[in-house]
């Protein structure tokens, strides 16, 4: 390419980038004006930054909704790594007929829309009490992220090399010696990236938590909505909540960019 | 020593000592079945009877109101279902909503795709921006385009405005609603397709390509006769996917529109979700589900059997 076409394209790069964030900067800046100030056209460029949309956000029920999302996203991350780490690693160093049925159903489960396991979940729920409750969520939520933790960590463990644990074996270890000390900690990266994912799966939950929260395990993101409707269309707390609960989001997937496709698509293509 | 150690932890009787190799293989296999079975048996519990119990539920008239209504009444349900105009509705804007998303979101990622293959350098930074609508949470993205498409609040509104266009009350007007939900879903998804396509076209062999240019074909035709057909499998996959998750669209309709005005953005999901927690049709919503994840399903292996098929011939 030529320095023309090179600075064309760059040019086309930087405004793309712009398009591309321009929604999510507008949302920011809302956060920190004045509910007047937010909607003046022309948007004013030159205001002072006011942090109340924050406070009031700290000082009401919102925290609460950030806790619970918080833990029901780490407990579900630990969970489904405790089920599913294991379970990757026989996949990985052995072969079993299972796998390609596991494999199609992971499929099957992708396609389904949250609502298939909603009304089985929420009529079971009621039975057991467990509406309303970050255990509740918690279950729930291994729905997506066992089958994902599977495939994800299958594919890291795949490309660990075997002959570690094969001297290991030789020296004397177990299996599951050489799983703890050997595999593990060799694919420590993928592990990370597979637990980062879990927890943002579990975190951006809209559908599970509007279904089976009523007050007491509310998410932050279904909290949002709630006063929307609530408190008139407080569009600079809204906007104050929404940078609150994406800014986790940004930063840990920032963390692991280079395989968000892998686990977007996981168990159909190894990325 | 560790061996022992762990053995007697799983608490799986084999042989102490270094075993011969038959029966060292026979255990390494029972300690990888040990390590199967917790999260198998996990997996069966929360999505094999789920959805077991979906499909019973269809073939009842279960009210969340009553309980008793948990009888079994064959295909009623189903036979409601085939003359229910609002379902036929709402597959009808789904079908709108599933082609446009997703044929928008191929062909502009693939466009930027092409665009950015090959700046190694600019690539990092890209892709950490070029992540962020898809990563966002739905609800967020659901509230930034509800506000950028409601007027007078809106800067979207404000340029139409300044620059002499129409001002439509997108999300009140039942021509435009669906397209705001469309622009909002595609924002969020291009990368997706973008980011995939975009590492298929750096693993590209570069063989084939040069080996057209030097017989002398086009841009174009190394383009489409070279590059598309190379990437085949990726765009395939790329389209299931994005396919597979249009047919789940839920919190931007919630939010954005609540299916209005009217049923004008009401898709399928979203009114399986209407009947049955605010109409309380539990049995019936049921039914919808199941009958949109059998097509869903025979849609994905038919596109998967269509695209292996061509694969083969190539």
């Amino acid at each position: 390419m030529n320095s023309r076409g090179r600075a064309w394209t760059a040019a086309a790069t930087v405004l793309l980038i712009f398009v591309v964030l321009c929604p999510v900067f507008f949302i920011v800046q809302m956060s920190v004006r004045t509910g007047l100030e937010a909607f003046r056209m022309p948007p004013t460029l030159v205001f002072s930054p006011t942090l109340q949309n924050y406070v009031d956000l700290v000082e009401g029920k919102f925290v609460r909704s950030l806790m619970n999302s918080t833990v029901t996203a780490t407990s579900t991350t630990v969970l489904a790594l405790l089920l599913g780490v294991p379970a990757a690693y026989a996949f990985s160093r052995a072969r079993f007929r299972a796998q390609g049925v596991v494999s199609l159903w992971t499929l099957v489960t992708r396609m389904a829309p949250p609502i298939a396991f909603g009304i089985p979940f929420f009529l079971i729920y009621k039975e057991l009490g467990l509406i309303d409750t970050r255990v509740g969520l918690v279950v729930i939520y291994l729905t997506f992220n066992l089958s994902l933790v599977i495939w994800m960590m299958r594919a890291f463990f795949d490309s660990v090399p075997r002959s570690l644990e094969e001297a290991a074996y030789i020296d004397g270890a177990g299996i599951a010696a050489a799983f703890v000390r050997i595999a593990l900690p060799l694919s420590a990266p993928g592990l990370a990236t597979t637990a980062i994912f879990t927890f943002l799966l579990a975190w951006n939950d809209f559908f599970y938590s509007l279904l089976l929260t009523r007050s007491e395990a509310v998410t932050a993101p279904v909290a949002i909505v709630n006063f929307m409707n609530y408190e008139s269309w407080e569009w600079g707390k809204v906007a104050a909540a929404a940078t609150m609960i994406m800014l986790p989001v940004v930063a840990l997937s920032i963390l692991v960019r280079n395989y968000i496709v892998r686990g977007l698509t996981a168990g159909a293509v190894k990325g | 020593m560790a061996r022992i150690e762990t053995t007697t932890e799983r608490g799986l009787p084999w042989p102490v000592a270094r075993p011969a190799r038959a029966s060292w293989s026979r255990a390494r296999r029972l300690v990888f079945v040990g390590f199967l079975v917790p999260a198998m048996a996990v997996l069966v519990l929360v999505t094999v009877l789920p959805l077991l119990y979906l499909v019973v539920t269809s073939f009842t008239p279960l009210d969340l109101t009553n309980p008793a209504s948990l009888r079994w009444a064959g295909l009623t349900n189903y036979r409601q279902l085939a003359a229910d105009g609002r379902f036929w509705n709402s597959v009808w804007v789904q079908a709108q909503l599933s082609f446009w998303t997703v044929v928008l979101q191929m062909v502009i990622g693939f466009a930027i795709a092409l665009l950015l293959n090959g700046r190694m350098r600019f690539l990092e930074l890209v892709r950490s921006t070029f992540i962020i609508p898809m990563v966002l949470p739905p609800v967020v993205v659901a509230l930034i385009w509800k506000i950028l498409f409601t007027p007078d609040i809106s800067i979207l509104d404000w340029t139409l405005g300044l620059l002499g266009l129409p001002q439509p009350a997108w999300l009140a007007d039942p021509s435009l609603a669906l397209w705001a939900v469309i622009v909002a879903d595609v924002w969020e998804w291009f990368p997706f397709v973008m980011l995939m396509l975009l590492a298929a076209l750096q693993m590209l062999p570069g063989e084939p390509l040069e080996a057209a240019r030097l017989d002398g074909a086009s841009r174009w035709q190394v383009f489409r006769y070279v590059t598309v057909p190379l990437l085949k499998p990726a765009i395939v996959v790329a389209t299931l996917f994005r396919l597979i998750d249009s047919v789940k669209a839920f919190p931007h309709i919630f939010i954005m529109t609540g299916g209005g005005p009217g049923t004008a953005t009401e898709v399928t999901n979203f009114y399986a979700y209407l009947q049955g927690f605010s109409y309380t049709y539990v049995g019936y919503s049921s039914a919808i589900i199941v009958v949109m994840l059998l097509a869903t399903l025979v849609m994905s292996l038919g596109i998967l059997a269509a695209a292996g098929r061509e694969f083969d011939v190539e």
